[in-house]
């Protein structure tokens, strides 16, 4: 197995230096210093969520929440792939007790302490 | 397939944590074994398990982010603090080997002479080989830092020949020091000067060793395409290592090689 890897490697590298001599005709598909780049080559769940990053949509959660008042016309948005999701509510920073309930999508529901007004999104994955 | 909501990584359940834990408990009580009942079995027996859990775990790891796509941006970020604390570990590691150096010749006991180097010593002399071996270790530092800029810059051909750079000096130190530790006037019986530039200079040694052949699997993978130009943590967790251990050669040569002659 590990022959076969430094045969194939081994290859690859008596390729590059014939090639070196021939102009780069076959590498269409590589960027032109010949390393690929992550559009070309990320794949699964690393290709989803570089891709709906670049759109501007993060599917996974990876960045931060986007901040909102919280009043009735700017209630916190909660993406969910189902139709309820638990929601933890800080009602004042540095609290230490949070405030958990579960989060019905149709209409905003609010905090049962604080008031903060939360509504349920539904999102798809990408798959 | 169910999917999951997060970028993390569960991992698939795995045997090479088992049989690591079992070629650490051969290879430790093999040697002691070996020292003491002259026989080598269960000290081999423990290193051909060690290097098939190395040559397996890792190799499941290359698939599991190069190929099938796991390692997203916070998988990423999870490995960068993990070679960040290892490498963390083996600096107190090595730095318990200065301790000892420090102890020993700050203040030489009168078995010695009541000096450093001891009565008896004949130290290498720092402005030879040990300074070559700066010289050729600070030129790898560049040439894997041209790797890298390589690897950023989408030049492939470059990339290549600077890892390989790299490489080649990583042995011609491996070799210089080989030939040094053959030459040299004193071994690490010699008293207390002896275990520790042995012990010191030998661990870094076998870091050499262990952080050029992180290098050569890089440069396997490199030549097989497995790394972009945004997405090559491999090559950066091996070139962090390679730095740590140019800066611990530093260490070693200004205190051990230069002070302590």
């Amino acid at each position: 197995m590990a022959g076969r890897l430094l045969l194939r490697g081994c290859s690859a590298a008596m390729q590059l230096r014939g090639t070196a001599v021939v102009r780069p005709v076959l590498r269409t598909m590589a960027s032109s210093g010949g390393i690929p780049t992550d559009e070309e080559q990320a794949t699964g769940l690393e290709r989803a969520t570089l891709q709906a990053l670049k759109q501007g949509k993060d599917p996974y959660s990876i960045l931060k929440p986007k901040h909102y008042t919280g009043t009735r016309e700017d209630p916190h948005i909660v993406p969910s792939i189902g139709n309820k999701r638990l929601v933890g509510c800080l009602c004042e920073e540095d609290n230490t007790a949070i405030v958990w309930f579960w989060l019905h999508e149709g209409e905003a529901q609010r905090c049962p302490s604080c008031g903060s007004h939360y509504k349920l999104i539904h999102h798809d994955l990408p798959h | 397939m169910a999917h999951q909501a997060h970028a993390y990584h569960m991992v698939d359940p795995s045997p090479w944590p088992l049989t690591g834990a079992v070629a650490a408990l051969l290879l430790t009580s093999g040697t002691a074994i070996w020292m003491h009942f002259n026989s080598m079995s269960l000290m081999s027996l423990g290193m051909i398990l060690l290097l098939l859990t190395i040559y397996q775990w890792w190799r499941d790891i290359i698939r599991e982010g190069t190929f099938q796509g796991h390692h997203t941006p916070p998988v990423q970020k999870g490995l960068r603090y993990g070679m960040i604390l290892f490498i963390t570990s083996e600096v107190f590691f090595f730095l318990g080997f200065f301790w000892a150096f420090y102890h020993s010749s700050l203040a030489p006991t009168p078995e010695l002479g009541g000096c450093w180097p001891p009565t008896g010593i004949t130290t290498l002399d720092p402005f030879e080989v040990p300074l070559l071996n700066t010289a050729v270790l600070l030129a790898s530092g560049v040439t894997v830092t041209w790797a890298h800029h390589s690897i950023m810059e989408g030049q492939r051909k470059q990339a290549i020949q600077s890892l390989t750079l790299t490489i080649l000096l990583g042995f011609y130190f491996t070799f210089l020091q080989g030939m040094e530790y053959y030459e040299a006037p004193f071994t690490i019986a010699d008293g207390v000067y002896g275990s520790t530039f042995f012990v010191a200079t030998g661990f870094h040694g076998l870091h050499v060793i262990i952080g050029s052949s992180f290098l050569a699997v890089c440069l396997l993978r490199q030549v097989q395409f497995h790394f972009t130009s945004k997405h090559h943590f491999g090559f950066e967790a091996a070139a962090w290592y390679w730095h740590f251990v140019d800066v611990v050669w530093l260490f070693l040569y200004i205190s051990i090689y230069w002070w302590g002659s």
